[in-house]
């Protein structure tokens, strides 16, 4: 059985290989995670260089934010953290990365294309959240709203949002929604053209089928 | 209670010394109080208004003086340096306290102590000696007269010992300057008058030095995460100011916003200010930058003039404090008297802050012919003149001629001469206005207003918020107006409650750990798990028990006020240009948040959420006092 250990091992996994990959820069970017259906997260510290965490930087919070278990600041995005676990009982980890590419092209007023199968079976939908002010209750109420149906989120002039069931897809959705950026990004700069090929419809259309989009 | 058996950051004793009768006694620290008030002014608080009847003359024996170090201080936190000092104030007759850095609040902790209740009064004057578990009542009449300088350096000679640590007051505390401070290694215990009353029974100094060992509950995990935040510390953009300027060193940037004070309040601008902010001073004059215990920032500047007028002259450079009171307020530019004033005022033990703006309404009633020469004994006021400033700041620590009215304080020299002097003494409670101008950061005028001590900038500096500083813990999300009055009631005293925590446990304001941080700090080393709510709560219980306290004093709501001058005299010129202080608005809001009734007095439901009701009870029942709580 999974147990709450392996849980606060794999975010510091996680949180490891964001900012190896550049998704998240020293004292950027956050991740939570809880056991299925518990009341209470696990979540990253504030103000700790992101490289570097430890099991015991950890936070566990209910989902009203007081702190439970740790000692240390929790992230200062909690509450679009806990907005999200409380609008998605299926919700079991979420991912708070600054992908450079996908926020830029979402600053450029670029949304994401069906163009490659992960950005159609992995990605789905991406809706772009307003700007809100980080850490605050109106950026939490945002997300919340956003949330329904998607699992990953631009947060405009800020960075992305990936959830999942567990941290792997979390951490998946974070990664493909950068891979897809870099890949249209080329994509257009290859062909200085704004409409690009797309995956056939009869396939997309299956994808929603297939997922209950 | 059964006595705990092993404390963390806490010492664990408090000394209990009976001047009168030559008493000294070790009591246990109370894990009561330490559950209840933390540490600090928190616990003085708490032994204050149990023990004293806040009615007695404060410089009479019956007042105690209570120094309490931090519940941190003395351990690895940064920071975590700081003492405090608190008794009823001869100055506002109200709560009194203030608080000092260095290096004596650690040292009292290594000698096994959280601090020291002083009580009573010596016939001759003495210091208290306390050396490990040897506390001892000696003879202090060489000392007598020193300036605090001289009092250190004789001290340590006489004890054969640099190690020991001293905090001491000058000549004004001993004539009873009613700003005198204690000084400890030039650091000030500044504000509302604690050497006087340390004056006041014969108390020439205390002289510390331990040996033992502050142990925290968890060594490994505080080193490491101290470590790992000191980036984070050291990037808050105040914190870089500091550093390299000293606090001085935000002068400019506070004139653009017109918060300097100028002329006791009455301009916005003033080409002075280039000459005396602390970039163009440390560039000059600096030594060597100094740093309290356990502090990454060191904002203490070590200056020494090597010629002209002032040649020679060396100490700590002078503080923005210093600066604008002694500078900018009386319209002086010479930056090199205002070093020269600083180690002067240091030396004779008054508060900067007072002298100051006390001195400013003397020159402005001069101007208006309020006062004359008649009253000064001869001597002509005039704005800038700062041989002058330097003279009367003399006269006032040995109580000479006209400095005799000017140790009063703005407020009792104004209601002396009378002629409606009062209108231009800037105070609040009898506690001189520090120097950020609250037509520039309108919070900040209700901070004022409220603080228990008389007007106060450090219980709160809610400007930080004014600026634009969110503290996503404490709720405050947005970036506000400075000249917006709504949202502000509650956001300052949220603001001030937090201030309290930190005083309580002996941090030090200008290195910037973010709340979260600071409950982290405080479980791992005490082994007290408390949450920022928890934290909270208890600053909230500390604020409202001063609070009461002055409301026995027969100081409540209606002493909750700004000199008029912030309410219907608008600066002219300069950042503030056209604003004043809408206090009422502000004060309603705070109220309101506060549970207060409407003369500013807590209710009995809030008393019982803070679980101080049956302590006020019982005092009031004592003192067989009516006072309305609904």
């Amino acid at each position: 059985m999974f147990s709450e250990k392996e849980l606060k091992r794999e975010i510091i996994r996680v949180m490891k290989v964001l900012y190896e990959r550049e998704l998240i820069s020293a004292l950027g970017g956050n991740v939570s995670a809880r056991m299925p259906n518990s009341k209470e997260i696990w979540i990253t510290p504030s103000g700790i260089f992101k490289g570097d965490l430890h099991e015991e930087d950890l936070v566990k919070i209910d989902l009203e934010g007081n702190i439970i278990e740790g000692f240390m600041r929790p992230s200062i995005e909690w509450p679009l953290h806990v907005a999200i676990y409380k609008k998605r009982p299926d919700v079991n980890a979420v991912v708070h990365a600054h992908n450079p590419v996908t926020t830029g092209l979402a600053i450029a007023g670029i949304e994401l294309e069906p163009i490659t199968v992960e950005a159609v079976i992995t990605l789905r939908k991406v809706p772009i959240v307003p700007y809100a002010y980080p850490g605050t209750d109106e950026l939490a109420e945002l997300v919340a709203k956003h949330i329904e149906g998607a699992r990953a989120l631009v947060l405009q002039n800020h960075g992305v949002i990936g959830v999942g069931y567990n941290l792997v897809e979390a951490e998946t959705i974070v990664e493909t929604l950068e891979e897809v950026a870099l890949t249209q990004f080329v994509a257009m700069l290859a062909s200085g053209k704004k409409k690009l090929r797309l995956i056939p419809y009869r396939d997309r259309e299956l994808a929603t089928r297939l997922y209950r989009m | 209670m059964d006595m705990k058996e092993k404390w963390f950051s806490y010492a664990g004793q408090i000394i209990r010394v009976d001047l009168s009768r030559s008493k000294i006694r070790i009591e246990d620290l109370k894990e009561e109080d330490v559950e209840y008030f933390l540490g600090g002014q928190g616990i003085a608080t708490k032994i204050l208004f149990e023990e004293l009847d806040p009615h007695i003359d404060p410089l009479s024996p019956d007042n105690k003086l209570v120094f309490m170090t931090g519940a941190l201080t003395g351990t690895m936190v940064p920071g975590a340096c700081r003492a405090i000092v608190a008794a009823r104030s001869p100055l506002t007759m109200g709560w009194g306290e203030a608080h000092f850095g260095g290096f004596w609040g650690p040292e009292l902790k290594r000698a096994g102590y959280d601090g020291i209740i002083i009580e009573g009064k010596s016939k001759d004057p003495v210091y208290l000696f306390v050396y490990n578990d040897r506390v001892e009542i000696r003879d202090a009449s060489k000392l007598w007269g020193l300036m605090t300088s001289e009092t250190e350096r004789s001290l340590k000679s006489e004890l054969k010992d640099n190690d020991f640590k001293i905090a001491c007051i000058g000549p004004a505390g001993e004539r009873l300057v009613r700003y005198a401070c204690i000084i400890s290694g030039e650091r000030a215990a500044g504000r509302t008058g604690m050497g006087a009353v340390m004056g006041s029974k014969n108390l020439k100094a205390i002289a510390v030095k331990g040996t033992g060992e502050i142990e925290v509950k968890n060594p490994d995990r505080l080193k490491r995460d101290v470590a790992r935040l000191y980036p984070l510390i050291m990037s808050y953009p105040p914190t870089q100011i500091l550093s390299s300027y000293g606090t001085n060193g935000e002068m400019l940037s506070f004139y653009k916003y017109g918060d300097v004070p100028i002329k006791n309040f009455t301009k916005g601008e003033w080409d002075g200010i280039v000459r005396i902010e602390g970039k163009n001073i440390v560039k000059k004059y600096l030594v060597k930058h100094k740093a309290c215990f356990s502090c990454p920032i060191g904002c203490w500047k070590h200056v020494r003039i090597d010629e002209g007028e002032f040649k020679g002259t060396e100490g700590r450079g002078p503080e923005y404090e210093t600066a604008a009171s002694l500078g900018a307020l009386l319209l002086n530019d010479n930056s090199e008297s205002l070093i020269y004033l600083e180690k002067l005022c240091n030396d004779i033990g008054i508060d900067t802050i007072s002298t100051g703006v006390t001195i400013a309404w003397a020159f402005e009633a001069f101007e208006r012919g309020i006062i004359t020469e008649g009253d000064t004994g001869g001597l002509k006021l005039k704005w800038g003149d700062y041989k002058l400033i330097i003279e009367l700041v003399k006269m006032i620590g040995t109580r000479r001629g006209f400095g005799k009215l000017l140790g009063e304080g703005c407020y009792r020299a104004a209601k002396t001469i009378g002629r409606n002097s009062i209108e231009i003494a800037m105070h609040v409670r009898g506690l001189e206005i520090p120097m950020h101008d609250p037509r520039a950061f309108k919070g900040m005028g209700l901070q004022y207003a409220t603080s228990n001590r008389g007007a106060c900038h450090m219980q709160g500096f809610f400007l930080r918020i004014e600026q634009g500083e969110r503290i996503p813990d404490l709720k405050i999300y947005r970036r506000i107006n400075r000249f917006d009055t709504k949202g502000k009631g509650w956001m300052v005293a949220v603001i001030v409650d937090w201030h309290e925590v930190l005083d309580a446990l002996g941090l030090c304001k200008f290195v910037q750990i973010y709340p979260g941080h600071v409950a982290g700090f405080y479980s791992i080393a005490t082994g007290y798990i408390k949450r920022v709510r928890d934290l909270l709560l208890v600053g909230e219980r500390i604020y409202n028990l001063k609070r009461m306290f002055n409301i026995i004093c027969g100081m409540g709501g209606e002493y909750d006020k700004l000199p008029g001058r912030f309410l219907k005299e608008p600066l002219k010129e300069g950042g503030a240009k056209g604003q004043v202080v809408e206090l009422d608005e502000m004060l309603r809001e705070y109220y309101e948040y506060r549970k207060w009734n409407s003369h500013g007095v807590p209710t009995l439901e809030k008393l019982e959420e803070l679980n101080i009701r049956s302590l006020v009870e019982k005092k009031v029942r004592e003192l067989n006092l009516k006072i309305h709580f609904n």
